[in-house]
């Protein structure tokens, strides 16, 4: 009984793996349980140490690689910067984190919060005392020790220009005596010619060797470790203290119960005013002040925290969110059409020439048609009821819906609907003839000859079109948002590009790899709904 | 008066250029209510036969004729059963069938629909698996649940292609009586395909030869004048049944033998490929053709 259940567990897990396509962990599920130790082990080995070993090779590579090439946004980022960056922007998520629930905190629980922040503070402020003081120090004994490392080059260049002085001035009196000799007939015109270019090449020699003492000046001249670590840390506290007064000040003045409690308090006093006050004008001015306070409170009370900084993981939702509609609205209009093309001969030859000539257009140009048509449909985007309607959604809303997100969906829509399409018209087309003579022989109406026999038949064709869709439509997503503007993992990496600071490399190196790893995933999920739709055993091709 | 007929019915496949013609001047005339069989080699164009009785070919030449009028299309009256058994592959065995029945039989009421599938599906023996989708069934499962499909629209005409060629004997004769006992209750006509002669001369009323292609046509028939019910028990011993299981083995084997006659004593012919005005350069490629042709290699 025992082993009938675990059977069913090893089977269950086994499928899982199978229908979501890491089959490369089967080995692994199969030895947990037991099954033909040496045979999975040998599998392991193969398909799951080798290609790690391979993959830990490539990283090794691009890690020695990359600090070798320099580039204008300085050196090629290495894998642990990346990792770090990752780090830095997971930080900054979490802090806006921070801030909101300090936005929203209520009552008691908020006057505990602020308590806690401020001792927070005041440790972190003796931290950063201790750091700064601890920089000081640092700096003071490196100044030293990068004086006593610059003296020697010093020394010996002072020693190079000394001999250049004294090797012209020698020069000169050789070559003017020589001159003179010549002059006279005593000597030959060669040997002045000899000594000048002679001393030419000592000139030279000297010179070339003191440039190259000023670069190793100039590098020695640099801040040692040990100075460039305490200047982090030293900079990491006092960011870290910019951030506990931001949350503070989230709990205190700019948290939402606070103002709305400011309001009323300001409110209730000008309704006492007006109780007591016996000027006709007076009491008109408070009661209009009142029901202006009253809006205003409620107002208050409904707003939403806005972060000061849009954070990476509201990039990645709203490209998620932009390539899905797009990726809708080509399914909605390919597969109709490809039915049609697929069914009939004529529709056929209708769109074969829209499809052959667009099909291959850049997504670029795309986007900017896109951008002059639907830039004009909303000459008025903050009244526009679509917007409009889509902040009152409730997922929707946080995204920012705007037409610069409008016209990148319609980009990805341009480019993705193209695969759907001539997958969805080829499954129609290519129906078994054994299953329409079926529909002929039952007589089957339209409906069911659509529903019950081309739809099903074309379907695991129509997904494998739609699969290519998705991965068109995510590539062309990320190169229209950097394009257009709108936010999402292309504009991250556009952005990032454009303001090149230290970090920005690194940043478009890790969006890089978020951009594959979403691909990736979408991709898959593709392949699970091509498996549930398609009818025969293995009908799907991983 | 014949009641389904083929009259100097002659079809081909391809182009003018490749041509094949299949069947050529078949005439055959099927009473109301007669079972028939049509047996003939492999690739003799038995389906293709099968496809202008069921309406989903057109003949090019002749005509086809239900009742003397044209058949103009398949429909629910003409049942056929499918050789490669066309089930939908995306569909269980329950649902085939019932896809089957809400479409020729719409009369049937809902509540009954359930019980009416499960019945066909139990004659041809798949009470066991009317949940399981065609790929997980064996080709013998698939045929029955293909027989069960055309059986349960009860069509007029019945028309079988190789019903039963993938089964074993015990099903196979269960089935046998089963397709007998429809067609004597509710007066159907049947046309069946076989490749077994025994099954033909225990089933039916006429036993069609058809010879071999390419251009066959339907040779005359073997009258099957034996008393109903057969018992297939005491059949070996019938005179009749084994004179006539003799008659056809032998007119086949004939036929065979005949066509490797023919392929090998075929009259050398004078080479009449026309003059070649052609220039030098094609005429090896015109030659090269000229070798592969019939003519040439019954010269040799
Ligand atoms: N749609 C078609 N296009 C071209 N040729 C065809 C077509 N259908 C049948 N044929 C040809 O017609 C000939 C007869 O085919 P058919 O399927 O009728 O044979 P059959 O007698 O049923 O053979 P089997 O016993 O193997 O089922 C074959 O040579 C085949 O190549
Ligand atoms: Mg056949």
């Amino acid at each position: 009984m025992a082993n009938k259940s675990i059977d069913t567990i090893k089977y269950g897990l086994l499928r899982i793996i199978d229908v979501s396509g890491f089959t490369i962990f089967d080995p692994v599920v199969r030895l947990l349980f037991g099954e033909e130790p040496a045979k999975q082990t040998s599998k392991i080995l193969k398909y799951i140490v080798i290609p790690t070993i391979f993959l830990f090779v490539c990283i090794w590579l691009w890690a020695s690689i990359a600090p070798t090439h320099k580039t204008k946004s300085g050196q090629v980022p290495t894998p642990s910067q990346v990792i770090e960056t990752v780090e830095t922007n997971y930080r900054q998520y979490e802090r806006e984190q921070e801030k909101k629930t300090a936005f929203l905190t209520t009552g008691s629980e908020r006057d505990a919060q602020i308590k806690a922040a401020k001792e927070r503070l005041k440790s972190l402020e003796e931290e950063s005392k201790a750091a700064q003081s601890e920089l000081t120090k640092v700096e003071e004994s490196s100044l030293t020790e990068i004086e006593n490392n610059l003296a020697p080059f010093k020394k010996e260049i002072e020693a190079i220009a000394a001999k250049l002085k004294t090797l012209t001035s020698s020069a000169k009196t050789e070559q003017t005596a020589l001159a003179d000799a010549i002059a006279a007939g005593t000597a030959k015109p060669e040997t002045l010619i000899q000594a000048i270019a002679d001393f030419e090449t000592q000139k030279e020699a000297l010179t070339e060797k003191r440039s190259e003492l000023n670069k190793q000046l100039t590098e020695a001249r640099e801040d040692p470790d040990a100075l460039k670590a305490a200047r982090l840390r030293a900079n990491a506290v006092a960011n870290e203290i910019q951030h506990t007064n931001s949350v503070i000040d989230h709990y205190e003045k700019k948290n939402r119960e606070y103002q709305v409690n400011e309001l009323m308090t300001k409110a209730d006093a000008a309704a006492a005013l007006a109780s007591s006050s016996k000027d006709p004008k007076d009491i008109l001015k408070a009661a209009k002040d009142q029901v202006r306070n009253t809006k205003k409170i409620e107002d208050v009370q409904e707003r939403e925290y806005a972060p000061t900084s849009t954070v990476f993981w509201h990039q990645i939702k709203r490209s998620i969110f932009t390539v899905f509609v797009g990726f809708v609205i080509a399914a909605v209009i390919a597969i109709p059409i490809g039915m049609m093309c697929g069914l009939n001969r004529i529709a056929m030859a209708c769109f074969t020439p829209i499809i052959s000539i667009f099909k291959p257009v850049s997504p670029v140009v795309w986007l900017l048609i896109f951008q002059i048509i639907v830039g004009a449909f909303f000459p008025d985007p903050e009244n526009h009821p679509l917007f409009v309607l889509s902040s009152t959604l409730p997922f929707i809303q946080d995204l920012g819906v705007n037409p610069a997100m409008v016209f990148s969906a319609c980009t990805v829509a341009m480019c993705a609907v193209w695969p759907a399409l001539v997958n969805t018209a080829l499954a129609v087309s290519s129906i078994e003839q054994d299953h329409l003579n079926v529909a002929r022989v039952l007589k089957l109406g339209f409906f069911d000859r659509l529903f019950k026999i081309i739809i099903p038949s074309s379907l695991p064709l129509v997904f494998a079109g739609l699969r290519i869709s998705l991965g068109v439509g995510w590539m062309v997503l990320i190169a229209a948002e950097a394009l257009s503007s709108s936010d999402g993992l292309g504009k991250f990496v556009w952005d990032e590009y454009q303001n090149g600071s230290s970090f920005s490399f690194a940043n478009i190196i890790m969006a890089c790899f978020i951009v594959g790893i979403i691909g990736f995933f979408l991709d898959r999920l593709m392949i699970c709904l091509q498996r549930l739709v398609s009818f025969d055993e293995d009908g799907a091709t991983v | 008066m014949s009641f389904l007929e083929l009259k100097d019915v002659s079809i081909g496949f391809g182009p003018v250029s490749n041509r094949y013609e299949v069947l050529q001047n078949v005439n055959l005339s099927i009473k109301e209510n007669e079972f028939v069989a049509v047996i003939g080699f492999s690739g003799s164009g038995k389906s293709t036969l099968m496809n202008l009785l069921a309406g989903l070919e057109k003949p090019d030449k002749g005509e086809v004729l239900l009742r003397g009028q044209p058949i103009t299309g398949p429909g629910p009256e003409l049942g056929m059963m499918f050789q490669n058994y066309s089930l939908l592959p995306w569909m269980s065995v329950y649902e085939n069938i019932d896809l089957a029945v809400r479409s020729a039989r719409p009369e049937i009421a809902r509540s009954e629909r359930k019980d009416y599938i499960m019945h066909y599906i139990s004659m041809v023996k798949l009470d066991h698996a009317p949940d399981k989708k065609p790929h997980e069934l064996s080709g013998g499962m698939r045929q029955r649940a293909s027989l069960a499909r055309t059986l349960c629209i009860r069509p007029e005409v019945l028309l079988l292609d190789e019903p039963l060629s993938a089964l074993d004997a015990l099903t196979r004769s269960d089935l046998q009586d089963e397709i007998l006992r429809i067609w004597g209750e509710d007066k159907k006509t049947v046309v069946m395909i076989t490749n077994d002669v025994d099954e033909a001369v225990l089933m039916t009323d006429r036993i069609v030869p058809l010879t071999m292609g390419p251009a066959a046509t339907l040779d005359t028939p073997f009258e099957v004048n034996m008393a109903r019910p057969r018992d297939r028990y005491t059949l070996n011993n019938n005179q009749e049944f084994i004179r006539l299981k003799t008659d056809i083995t032998s007119y086949m084997m004939g036929l065979s033998q005949e066509k490797k006659k023919a392929a090998a004593a075929k009259v050398p012919m004078p080479d009449i490929a026309p003059k070649d005005f052609s220039l030098p350069s094609k005429r090896l490629g015109f030659k090269n053709l000229q070798a592969v042709s019939p003519a040439s290699s019954s010269k040799a």
